[in-house]
């Protein structure tokens, strides 16, 4: 599987992003990276726990990670969750979470399928 | 309004003018009344003021008249009185006695001269004889020892005054007389008292106690006054009542006063009587000359009244009639403005009521998408579409609340500019890259045309300018049907305000739907939006215009704006800009010969002037046909071009045709850069394949020419990053701080690209540490992420800028954060930083920021 077509499973651009970081290897890096960034778990948690800062911090991130990475899709809903989450609306934060997860894990789904077709000194 | 409140209104304003002229009749009648009042009392006033007046001329007079006449008699009684002391009737014989008086006598002037005895009888001694009219008086007085005067009469019948005192003298008769007696002529008392009424205002008569005048006056008949009175008036009861009480009166020696209306007028007459004889003073004054003057006066005063009284009814009427006017004219204007104010709230719920269909109808989308995508949970394709259309209508949904936010800010005076340096380049390149997508999308052509710009940095609000042209051009695109012609076309001109301003004209121009003229009246007006059926199914909340229009005002800019139906719109934006500083570098690149090939003179001609400016000495030429011809002349002769710019599209052979034909005929040697307003990714690969080493992005301003061209100018070998760094960064030292490890880990590859060394701040509070206890000049910049946990970026910069050591105000910091919202990048800069970048990272952009606050 090569990065490209990794993005395009995860529904990103690939274009943007390897004109903005130039080289396929520091993508393929920050790709890995990604998988063990924890602030999808923190949005999660916070959303929980009903603690609506933390949870638009952690959202607001999520949304400079995708748009470093240029995850498109992912960003889009990472935005709209960011917006209600700025509001204060963590009813409609929870009830939206379900769409982040998906994009979410379509992501990291696409991220793994990636990382198993690299030789094993990459990973 | 309604007929019913238009009917009610003209009542309203009979009534007012009912009202207004029953009170000014009112006051015109009051007025007239008072002012009468005022007259007639007054004329009563001086009528008796005139009778006190005549009276007391009157009573003057009388005394004078009467003492005139006492003086008159007495200095003549005295003269009498001397003769009879002068000699004594003793010493002289009775003969020589007789002739000493006569002859004093004449030397008086008396006419005759006689003794008077006990019995009246008299004895001349000199003159003739005479005898005493109504001697009976006169000789009771002479008995009594008075002196006394008296009318006597020669025998021709002339009358004469004869003056008594006492005297005792032998008579003829050998009686003793008791008086001497002198007469002399009659004119004496006429001459003395002047009684003739000849232009005096007053006359008088001197009568005796039965009407008989003692000195007859040359101008009447009648020898009585009473007789005189009756000829003269009509006879009736008051006059005989007032002539009995006269003669009464005169009876009883008493004065009589009083004032009698007679057919001739009015007049004042006073009777007293003389001393020292029988006689008594009539004085008359008649007050026809005072009354005439008096009436006079009056009649004047009347007319004056009635002036003034006309003349202060007129400056009422006046009064009244400015403030009716002054009223209706409020009324009117307050109709109007209760008009405006009923349109305005008409088209204030027109626009919510289009607001609620807007906002409805992706609400709708977006429950009804989410119902079916929960329906069909299990089918990924179904799901991921409606997702699709929720994100889209989410979106669509978020621009109208922005919109409308920003509206209401500005409704309530909450929007203001924040004026600092920009770039037009930036700005431009910025807008063109936004807008290429949705270009494409619709299959526009766009075209970007800059000419004569001198001034690129200036300052400007470039967030609101930013949005201005952002919706200039989204409704050019949005109202302009698939494969339409879109341009944005630049130019500079000398301002008004001064040397250190710019004039820069934008003209946004379309062949779209264009607008009715009379849509584009009320184009600029809150809340409107062309209002038939081809334009319902284009969003918007139609407050773009609204919004564009406060900006540019605001700017204190002018935005004009033609349409035709079916033709398109154009719209011209004019903005004074400050210029700011002359540019931190000096753009000059080697004087190289370069050829620049577009099929647009005007662009050929603009480039050629900028490159002039930066060194370089360029041919132009419209057609790639002439250019390869061009190229190989030049080749000939040994002074091949040493860059080559080249339009993509162009009539006959395009760009990549003639960059391919000049590779095969020069060799890989000189760059061929590529110009185009276009996202070049998508022809890229073809691009380089057919030759061309780069590409330069339209507008092409002079600084976009330097930093294009200065990469190629230089000698750059190989495989080198494109859009590299331009400054050597290395050994420079940034304080980066980012919650995020992964977001930390992609800036510090990205800038250490560019050399630069970079420290991670895991959060604002570690950054302020870090920066605490780092010495000054540690760090260069520092770059702040906003949203991070513990202490966010404002707080973090606010902190830093607070400390007390001399590089916490100069350091720059740079915040990077997700959010473009405008009121996030003002807020940075209230906070104390010095630029703001928006997430991703872009190398240039960043470089670019950095080379500019670095320098220093």
């Amino acid at each position: 599987m090569t990065i490209q077509e990794c993005y395009e499973a995860l529904g990103g651009d690939y274009e943007e992003v390897i004109g903005r970081l130039m080289r396929e290897k520091m993508v393929q890096k920050f790709l890995l990276k990604f998988l063990n960034d924890k602030s999808y778990d923190l949005l999660v948690e916070s959303i929980e726990a009903d603690n609506a800062e933390e949870a638009f911090r952690a959202a607001h991130t999520i949304k400079g990670v995708c748009q470093n990475l240029s995850f498109t899709k992912l960003y889009q809903s990472s935005e709209l969750i960011t917006e209600m989450l700025r509001a204060g609306d963590t009813a409609g934060a929870y009830a939206f979470l379900d769409n982040v997860t998906e994009d979410y894990e379509q992501t990291v789904k696409a991220i793994r399928a990636l990382q198993a077709s690299l030789p094993e000194e990459a990973q | 309004m309604s007929s019913a409140s238009n009917s009610r209104h003209a009542n309203q304003s009979k009534r007012n003018i009912r009202f207004l002229i029953v009170s000014f009749g009112g006051l015109a009648l009051f007025s007239v009344m008072v002012f009468s009042i005022l007259g007639i009392y007054m004329n009563r006033r001086s009528q008796d003021t005139i009778s006190e007046v005549g009276e007391l001329y009157m009573e003057g007079v009388r005394e004078q008249i009467s003492l005139h006449f006492e003086t008159a008699i007495n200095l003549q009684l005295e003269q009498l009185k001397e003769l009879v002391e002068m000699y004594d009737a003793e010493d002289l014989s009775p003969e020589s006695l007789r002739a000493e008086l006569a002859y004093r006598a004449e030397v008086r002037n008396f006419s005759h001269l006689a003794f008077y005895d006990q019995a009246g009888a008299m004895e001349f001694i000199y003159g003739g004889t005479l005898e005493v009219i109504d001697s009976k008086p006169f000789l009771e007085s002479m008995k009594a020892g008075d002196e006394k005067a008296a009318v006597g009469r020669d025998p021709q019948g002339n009358e004469v005054l004869l003056l008594g005192v006492q005297g005792s003298y032998f008579m003829d008769s050998g009686e003793k007389s008791i008086a001497l007696v002198a007469a002399m002529p009659l004119e004496y008392i006429k001459e003395s008292l002047s009684l003739e009424r000849e232009g005096g205002l007053l006359y008088a008569y001197i009568i005796r106690k039965d009407g008989s005048f003692i000195i007859q006056p040359s101008d009447v008949s009648e020898h009585s006054y009473f007789d005189l009175v009756r000829r003269q008036y009509e006879v009736d009861e008051a006059l005989e009542r007032y002539l009995s009480l006269l003669a009464s009166s005169m009876e009883r020696g008493r004065d009589y006063a009083t004032v009698i209306n007679l057919a001739d007028g009015r007049r004042q007459i006073y009777c007293m009587p003389l001393n020292k004889t029988e006689w008594h003073l009539v004085t008359i004054l008649p007050y026809g000359a005072l009354d005439s003057a008096v009436d006079n006066l009056s009649s004047q005063r009347t007319i004056m009244t009635l002036l003034a009284c006309g003349s202060v009814l007129l400056l009422i009427i006046l009064i009244f009639m400015r403030y009716y006017t002054r009223t209706r004219q409020q009324m009117q204007e307050l109709e109007e403005a209760r008009f405006t104010a009923v349109q305005a709230t008409k088209a204030k719920s027109e626009f919510l009521s289009n607001m609620s269909h807007d906002i409805r109808t992706p609400m709708n989308a977006i429950v009804g998408m989410t119902a079916i995508a929960t329906a069909h949970m299990d089918d990924r394709e179904q799901v991921k579409n409606c997702l699709k259309k929720i994100a889209l209508s989410s979106k669509h949904l978020l621009g109208l609340i922005n919109d409308v936010l920003d509206m209401s800010k500005i409704e309530s005076g909450k929007m203001t500019l924040t004026v600092d340096k920009m770039s037009l380049r930036e700005m431009l390149d910025g807008l063109v890259s936004i807008v290429q997508p949705q270009m494409r999308s619709k299959r526009h052509s766009f075209n970007v045309q800059i000419d004569r710009i001198t001034a690129e940095d200036v300052y400007c609000d470039s967030v609101r300018l930013n949005q201005v042209l952002l919706n200039l051009l989204s409704n050019a695109i949005k109202y302009t049907p698939d494969g339409g012609e879109i341009s944005l076309y630049l130019y500079e001109e000398v301002s008004a305000k001064g040397d250190n301003f710019v004039r820069i004209h934008v003209l946004v121009k379309d062949n779209g739907i264009g607008m009715s003229s009379e849509f584009v009246k009320k184009l600029f007006e809150s809340y409107s939006r062309e209002d038939s059926t081809r334009i319902h199914k284009i969003e918007g909340a139609g407050l773009g215009m609204a919004i564009t229009k406060y900006i540019v005002d605001a700017m204190e800019g002018q935005i004009l704006v033609e349409s035709q139906l079916d033709v398109g719109t154009e719209f011209h934006l004019i903005l004074d800009m400050e210029k700011a500083e002359a540019m931190d570098l000096e753009m000059v690149l080697p004087p190289w010969r370069m050829l620049v090939v577009d099929d647009d003179e005007l662009l050929c001609q603009t480039a050629v002037e900028a490159l002039k400016d930066i060194g370089i000495q360029a041919d132009f030429t419209l057609s790639g046909e002439r250019a390869i011809q061009l190229a190989l002349e030049c080749h000939r002769k040994r002074e091949d071009y040493q860059i080559v710019l080249l339009d993509w599209k162009l009539p006959g052979m395009d760009g990549l045709q003639v960059a391919r034909e000049l590779r095969r005929q020069l060799g890989q040697d000189i760059p061929i850069l590529l110009i185009s307003a276009y996202d070049w990714s998508e022809f890229e690969a073809e691009a380089r394949e057919a030759g061309v080493t780069g590409f330069i992005a339209k507008p092409l301003f002079k600084s976009t020419l330097f930093y294009g061209l200065r990469k190629y100018m230089v000698v750059e070998e190989g495989d080198q990053i494109p859009d590299g760094p331009s400054m050597d960064f290395s050994n420079r030292r940034i304080l980066l701080a980012e919650d995020n490890d992964l977001n930390w880990e992609i800036a510090n590859e990205l800038l250490s690209e560019l050399g630069l060394e970079l420290e991670w701040a895991e959060n604002g509070q570690i950054c302020l540490d870090k920066f605490r206890q780092a010495s000054a000049g540690y760090y260069d910049a520092i770059l702040m992420d906003i949203r991070m946990p513990v202490m966010n970026g404002y707080e973090a910069t606010k902190a830093i800028r607070a400390l007390p050591r001399e590089d916490a105000a100069a350091i720059p910091i740079i915040a990077m954060t997700a959010d473009a919202f405008s009121e996030d990048v003002q807020r940075c800069l209230q906070c104390g930083m010095n630029a703001h970048v928006a997430k991703p990272i872009h190398l240039e952009e960043l470089s670019r920021l950095l080379e500019r606050f670095l320098k220093k």
